[in-house]
């Protein structure tokens, strides 16, 4: 019964954006106000939800309110305009049940084909069906449904804020004030970036309106200004990165709405037909769209709970995933230094931008001992080339020459050659190579860190080094494309997946075989921990090792759950959900961590900002982050300690943060201890 | 200038070309007039003679070539500075700076090693004497544990009972690596099958995991190839450890050996020709190691070089106190350092510089130590021209092994001063006096002299 409850409370936060049960059970309250409309609604998704389970939909797909909150809004509709008698009723259940299958259909065409949100789509075809089959059903009686009267006082507002709170109110078919300051309120609590973009939405359309229909009245109180409110939420802050330009563009799309919300009414209403929320969908889903058609980097990868969530997450995500999918390991050992990246300064330009050089330099900064006349001065010739990737060898070539050095065969570019194709589906290619040097031939398989054969001078070299680039044949001098290094420290830091920069010190960090198998949490496995917060002991904690839909691992404590994997050598903690204290603290204390034990190794992380703020000083930093990225930014930076330990400081000037916190590792699985800020935990069963 | 008297004695010359005993020409002699940019003079005016110097530059350079050598070579290499090697600690603490952990191979070593602060599970602990509450220390600090026989397993399993919990160790190996003499005595046979028992003693026993390997093929090791046999059966070892009992090889220490710039006595040929560089040693060694291991399995490989990283560091300037003809009208001096400082005498022919430049044909010389022993000799056959008393020979490379196995037999052992990158001179061992030789004496009542009697 509750998870039931739960999921059809949740279809009603989905009409504000919003998601939760609590929120959707006070709009529920807020529907009964008006108990013919209540009732339609609850009826209505009730039967989506029933008919949902009979066809056998899932019930994760049901639990977000995705599915039901479409249904929702038909049901207000029927019963904004019906009596609820038998015949009522069941008309609210039909329609019920047919938006859900109108949802699903419509569903998969909008997210397959064009990977666009559905948003109220279904509900304004159902409605304007429901109204326009309801024109033969003579036995339907036609009631419109009057609020009572106390809910229907302005108290005095002036009109232009009566109509900004109306229009709140009448997302629920309900345009009161008070319902609509309720409304408002509610939203503000739970996100002010949704708040600040309804007001916004409202200004923006109605001043429009004003201007083209030069009557306030009837701008400002017009029923279907709610329209401005969706389409500023929706633009502005729910599938766009809360910005100053997604602000910007939210205003240009509600300027832009009154076309179509006054075409389409006049057309609509000759048959009788409300416009429902048909001016939000086509305008948002319209910029929506065209932005994705220009790629725009605006549109949010993963939408949280709240603008502020998904903001914080992208700027987070943005800071600590720089890297890309395309992943190398520096193909050496040792310290080399990067002589040209992206974008050279000499070769890597054009289709060939996206490669890179390295040299072995001493301590001056020089490549080479002696005068550097002969390949032999050269600190890197000769030296193994390592494999970056794991892959078949699909070309090689080892026959050219060395090249005298500052003498360049200009013929043959890239000389002696290895390509190998990498199982992701692309390729890798790696030049230079010194004559008869190569150790694997066509058709071997390679792992990462196999020696392939060394560095020398053959082909566009005027010194030896070792030139690296991915493309997407298996053809000598294909076109590039981008890519990343992963487990390497650039001039000692530590970098997960990156870019070193020309000049950096960079050095491929392999996993130290005890710590990978520390790390190595198993399905099902279970961690006690003894917990102390300020020093008093209080419940244990039991971490469980579960595997999510997507096949992320994580730790389900039973108050919430820590997302977190393993990725080319590096341990990450994705992601803190549900409100466990405890896991945040391992979360904080252990962000990211190399796989490979170097003590005194260290390396920085950012954290979103919701992990460590809250109150009024989060609220505030959320909204002048979505004007100001660079505003808050929680800088980590962790080190080895030793070879089991790693220290860790989490930081913020602007929210003046500053802890410690430090992870210790078993012997065998797992960690020791964690503390973090006011947190210890400390393992009880003794990793056995 | 008149000159002083001598003796008339008849000289064969072998001036001109460079003979087949690698000896200097006649009038050929290397001067040395100052170490890093320090005077010689200078160094003896402030800290007496004779003097150990060590040069930080030139450790630090030593040190990162061959680390370099190694670490561009294959990808996880780690450095275990040697203590027995020179375990002053200003040389340690140089080694850890660097990056090195530590090997000592006692209790003292270790206990050395922990008060410069290096912490138990940086120190590698080997050799076949770890006296029981040394290695209950060494377990409980997390300090990696080479095995070296079977009853030092079952003091281990002791220590691994009380302390209630399993205890990874390492194995010492001995193995035909084409070396003569094979240091059979320290470790475990690989070849006879000795090595295998004792892991399956160790696995039956259930208390200690098996986490490495090393080994040490002997030393001054000039054949690169050695190394390359050393790992190949290592790694085939460490893989039948793992399809036999489980036990993953985290690290494979080949343990050290390498060559210094030294002249071995008996060869012929000056050290920069007879000697591989260390270039040709890591290129054998990762070779082989790469091929051995199995795709995508890269242990830890621990490299326990001393000398080679210190040696060509250290200079021991001495002066001359007296000259002599012997009976045989061999030209002989004696210096006031002799193999009471310079161990390694015994087996090395040093480079000889001198301070000055100095007149007249060189002669087969002999250079004597101070000791009232017949065996101080530090070169027996040194072509050198007529030296004067207070000429200072400077003795190189003497920076392995004679801080550590000096005597102290008759003499104070002098001052050790390191010249800094930045050119300063530090002082990093002070000269003995009386009370060091004294402070651990006890002198029993009844022995007390009263006047002399």
């Amino acid at each position: 019964m509750k998870p039931l409850l739960h999921a059809v409370f949740r279809s009603y936060a989905e009409v504000f954006f919003l998601q939760g049960g609590i929120v959707g059970f006070l709009l529920f309250g807020i529907t009964m106000l008006n108990l013919r409309l209540g009732i339609a609604g609850f009826v209505a998704v009730l039967a989506a939800y029933a008919f949902a389970r009979v066809i056998g939909m899932g019930k994760v797909f049901l639990e977000s309110g995705f599915y039901t909150c479409n249904p929702l809004l038909v049901g207000l509709s029927v019963g904004h305009l019906f009596q609820l008698n038998a015949l009522g009723l069941f008309f609210c259940v039909a329609a019920g049940v047919l938006t859900l299958l109108i949802t699903v259909a419509m569903a998969n065409f909008f997210t397959t084909f064009l990977k666009l949100p559905l948003l109220s789509l279904p509900f304004v075809v159902v409605s304007s069906l429901v109204y326009m089959a309801s024109l033969r059903y003579g036995n339907l009686i036609a009631a419109p449904a009057h609020q009572p009267a106390w809910l229907a006082d302005d108290l005095g507002l002036p009109l232009a804020l009566a109509g900004f709170f109306k229009a709140f109110g009448s997302l629920l078919f309900t345009p009161s004030v008070i319902v609509g300051a309720g409304l408002a309120a509610l939203i503000l609590s739970r996100s002010r970036i949704l708040f600040l973009l309804a007001a916004l939405g409202y200004v923006v359309g109605a001043t429009v309106r004003h201007w083209m229909l030069g009557s306030p009245v009837k701008a400002y109180t017009d029923p279907l200004n709610f329209n401005f409110l969706l389409i500023a939420m929706a633009v502005g802050g729910v599938f766009l990165i809360p910005s100053v330009r997604s602000y910007l563009l939210a205003a240009i799309a509600v300027a832009l709405s009154p076309i179509v919300m006054d075409a389409i009414a006049g057309f609509w209403s000759y048959y009788g037909i409300p416009a429902f929320t048909l001016p939000f969908a086509t305008v948002t889903l319209l910029a929506l769209y065209t932005l994705g058609l220009v790629g725009s980097p605006l549109i949010a990868a993963r939408i949280g709970l709240t603008p502020e969530e998904t903001l914080d997450t992208h700027l987070a995500n943005r800071l600590r995933y720089p890297g890309s999918e395309r992943t190398l390991l520096p193909p050496f050992a040792g310290a080399w230094t990067v002589w040209q990246a992206f974008d050279g300064a000499w070769t890597h330009k054009g289709a060939w931008r996206y490669a890179y050089d390295f040299v072995l330099t001493d301590a001056d900064g020089k490549t080479h001992a002696g005068t550097g006349a002969k390949l032999e001065d050269y600190y890197c010739f000769n030296k193994p080339v390592l494999s970056p990737v794991r892959g078949r060898i699909v070309a090689a070539v080892d026959d050219f020459p060395d090249s005298p050095i500052n003498d360049p065969d200009k013929v043959n570019n890239w000389g002696n050659l290895l390509i190998i194709a990498e199982p992701r589906g692309w390729h890798v290619e790696l030049s230079h190579f010194a004559a008869k040097s190569l150790r694997v031939k066509i058709g071997d398989w390679v792992e990462r860190g196999a020696v392939l054969g060394l560095c020398g001078n053959s082909g566009y070299s005027p010194q030896p080094h070792i030139h690296v680039q991915a493309q997407l044949t298996e053809t000598p001098g294909a076109a590039t494309v981008p890519f990343s290094f992963v487990s390497y420290s650039e001039d000692g830091l530590a970098h997960a997946n990156d870019l070193p920069k020309v000049g950096g010190k960079v050095e491929a960090l392999y996993p130290n075989k005890r710590l990978d198998s520390v790390t190595n949490f198993v399905l099902d496995e279970e961690y006690r921990y003894a917990v102390k917060h300020k020093g008093r002991a209080t419940d244990d904690l039991v971490l469980k090792v579960r595997m999510a839909l997507d096949g992320t691992f994580y730790f389900d404590s039973g108050a919430g759950v820590l997302y977190f994997g393993r990725f080319e050598g590096t341990y990450y903690a994705y992601r803190c959900d549900g409100s466990d204290p405890r896991l945040r603290a391992i979360f904080l204390a252990l962000p990211r961590m190399p796989l490979a034990c170097r003590d005194g190794l260290t390396w920085r992380d950012f954290v979103p900002v919701g992990l460590v703020a809250s109150g009024l000083r989060g609220a505030l930093v959320g909204v002048a982050s979505s004007v100001w990225h660079r505003f808050a930014r929680v800088r980590v930076t962790s080190r080895f300690v030793g070879e089991h330990r790693v220290e860790t400081t989490v930081e913020s000037r602007v929210l003046g943060v500053k802890r410690t916190g430090a992870v210790t590792f078993d012997r065998n699985k797992a960690f020791a201890t964690v503390t973090y800020g006011d947190w210890e935990l400390t393992r009880r069963d003794d990793g056995k | 200038m008149k000159r002083p008297y001598e003796k008339p004695v008849i000289n064969k010359l072998r001036s001109g070309l460079m003979n087949k005993f690698g000896w200097s020409p006649a009038y050929a002699r290397k001067v040395r007039t100052a170490i890093d940019g320090v005077s010689v003079d200078e160094l003896c005016g402030q800290f007496g003679s004779p003097l150990f110097v060590y040069s930080e530059r030139t450790a630090r350079r030593t040190y990162r070539q061959m680390f370099n050598a190694f670490s561009t070579r294959y990808p996880n290499v780690e450095f275990g500075w040697s203590y027995k090697t020179n375990y002053l600690q200003a040389i340690c603490a140089l080694m850890h700076q660097e990056g090195s952990i530590a090997e000592v191979v006692s209790a003292m070593e270790y206990d050395k090693a922990r008060l410069l602060g290096i912490p138990g599970e940086k120190i590698i602990f080997n050799g076949p004497h770890k006296p029981m509450a040394a290695l209950e220390k060494a377990v409980v600090e997390g300090a990696v544990v080479n095995v070296d026989n079977l009853d030092e397993i079952v003091d281990l399993e002791t220590v691994a009972k009380k302390l209630n919990r399993t205890v990874h160790v390492g194995m010492r190996l001995n193995l035909d690596a084409g070396i003569y003499p094979q240091w059979s005595r320290f470790g475990f046979n690989l070849e006879s099958g000795q090595a295998l028992d004792a892991a399956k003693r160790i696995a039956r026993g259930g208390r200690l995991k098996l986490n490495g390997l090393h080994c040490h093929i002997g030393t001054f090791i000039m054949d690169p190839q050695a190394y390359a046999r050393e790992i190949t059966k290592m790694v085939k070892f460490g893989y039948e450890l793992r399809e036999a009992f489980g036990f993953e090889m985290e690290s494979y220490d080949i343990g050290g050996g390498f060559p210094s710039k030294s002249r071995l006595k008996g060869v012929y040929l000056p050290p920069e020709v007879a000697i591989p560089g260390i270039d040709e040693f890591a290129e054998a060694i990762t070779h082989a190691f790469s091929e051995a291991l199995k795709p995508g399995d890269f242990p830890k490989l621990i490299i326990e070089s001393g000398r080679a990283v210190i040696d060509e560091a250290g200079y021991l300037i001495t002066s001359i106190v007296a000259a002599k003809r012997l009976a045989d009208g061999t030209r002989a001096y004696v210096a006031d350092g002799g193999v009471n400082l310079l161990f390694t005498a015994f087996w090395y022919k040093f480079n000889v510089e001198l301070d000055r430049e100095v007149g007249g044909i060189n002669e087969t010389s002999v250079i004597y130590g101070p000791l009232c022993m017949n065996i101080d000799a530090i070169d027996e056959g040194i072509q050198l021209p007529p030296l004067k008393r207070g000429t200072r020979l400077i003795f190189s490379p003497v920076g392995a092994y004679n801080n550590t196995q000096w005597l102290q037999f008759i003499e104070y052992r002098p001052n050790v001063v390191l010249v800094t990158e930045s050119g300063e001179v530090e002082i990093i061992r002070e000269a003995e006096d009386i009370t060091d030789i004294q402070r651990r004496e006890r002198l029993p009542k009844h022995l007390e002299l009263k006047n002399g009697k």
